[in-house]
């Protein structure tokens, strides 16, 4: 009788064997030896049941019972860097993003150079600016006095100033009048010196 | 305008990130892809057709409830996974359950009961002879997960009916790597004894 080549198999190389993976020198001990194929042969049939087993479903409608139970995060609510994320997955997405890019720092560049470029017409360009709205000023200023002095008032307010005396008494009256206010109002935001009652206390 | 998203062609990943930005349509995808797994593997836990569907509403909820803090470095399917195992876990801490009935809930009380509480299995094409075999096969293959302990079950069915890698479900169950492999070893060798009735029939 002819020897059996090697040791029997241990389970790592049953495993081994049942996945087509076993080593040549197990193979051909597995091969001489009716012990180690026997029992090969048993454990095959046992995977080979198992695997077999019917595939089983819950009822229908289950996906609808967890999603009534499950809180979806509201679109919203997610980060904006999410979206941009989602947006850069796609090649198409990536595309656009570069071309605008490019366009933006491109237009950023272009006006720098054309303001370096062009600095003689930038200067006539800001004295004309500046002519225009200095005219348009004096023109307000104008406008307003000229409907200053067309008021019915204006004739009495010109009297007034004609006598100096009528003027210092008018602005002594104004000052007190202005002190007066200045001391109530800084008695009326002046902190209680009392102490307030507090419920409990 | 923005293009409508293909759904099936984002990773899990990129899924989560579409339900963060609080798109309702990535929530029901990730449903959709994983409401088969995850309730087949609470029913297999719990057998109980009604309390799977009600612990894999919960888990879809504090999963997608939660969807802000789940952390993209790790599987989806790991987490929801683990979320789905733990739920099943602690119920059955509470309560021991008897064997499955492909006729229904064991603890259904009338025949309307038993009936909305049974499996619904895949369509599939076969003959009423075949269809009998396999109800008979299929039975005994669930009956003999029920009876692992609930340790190996949850090994055994990420590994051979989820087809998960060791590692991601060493992450799930948070057990060192292994620990998982000595319960699968452990899992396929039970089984292979309470099913060596059928290879002998």
């Amino acid at each position: 009788m002819t020897p059996v080549p090697g040791p029997h198999l241990t389970p790592d190389e049953l495993d081994a064997w049942l996945a087509g993976v076993l080593p040549a020198p197990a193979q051909e001990h597995l091969a001489q030896c009716p012990v180690c194929r026997e029992r090969a042969d048993m454990e095959r049939e046992v995977v080979h049941l198992l695997q077999a087993v019917p595939l089983l479903s819950p009822n229908p409608g289950f996906a609808d019972r967890v999603m009534a139970r499950v809180t979806v995060p509201e679109p919203a609510r997610v980060p904006v860097l999410a979206g941009v994320r989602r947006v850069l997955a796609t090649r198409g997405g990536m595309a656009v993003a570069a071309g605008l890019a490019v366009l933006l720092v491109g237009s950023m560049v272009g006006s720098i150079a054309w303001i370096v470029a062009s600095q003689t017409t930038l200067v006539a360009v800001g004295q004309l600016l500046l002519g225009q709205a200095g005219h348009a000023a004096w023109i307000g200023v104008r406008d307003i006095a000229t409907a200053l002095v067309e008021q019915p008032w204006f004739a009495s307010l010109q009297a007034l100033a004609a006598h100096p005396g009528r003027v210092g008494i008018a602005s002594g009256v104004a000052i007190a009048a202005y002190l007066v206010g200045l001391v109530a109002l800084r008695r009326l935001l002046a902190l209680p010196t009392q102490q307030v009652a507090h419920a409990g206390a | 305008m923005a293009e409508p998203i293909e759904w099936a062609r984002l990773s899990d990943q990129e899924v989560v990130l579409q339900a963060r930005e609080g798109r309702e349509a990535a929530y029901r995808e990730l449903i959709r892809r994983y409401e088969r797994p995850i309730f087949a593997l609470i029913f297999r836990m719990v057998r109980d057709r009604e309390l799977a569907e009600d612990l894999s509403q919960e888990t879809f909820v504090k999963a997608l409830n939660a969807i802000g803090s789940y952390r993209p470095e790790f599987k989806f399917s790991s987490w929801i996974f683990k979320i789905a195992n733990n739920a099943a876990i602690d119920h059955l801490r509470r309560r021991e359950l008897d064997t499955l009935s492909l006729e229904g809930s064991p603890h259904a009380a009338t025949p309307e009961a038993m009936q909305a509480t049974a499996l619904q299995i895949g369509n599939r094409e076969e003959s009423p002879l075949e269809a009998v075999e396999a109800r008979e096969l299929g039975s005994a293959i669930e009956a003999a997960i029920g009876r692992l302990r609930p340790e190996y079950r949850s090994c055994i069915l990420l590994r051979h009916v989820e087809g998960r890698a060791y590692e991601e479900i060493a992450e799930i169950l948070d057990l060192p790597l292994g620990t998982v492999k000595t319960y699968i070893h452990r899992a396929r060798n039970e089984l292979r004894q309470m099913l060596a009735h059928l290879k002998e029939g």
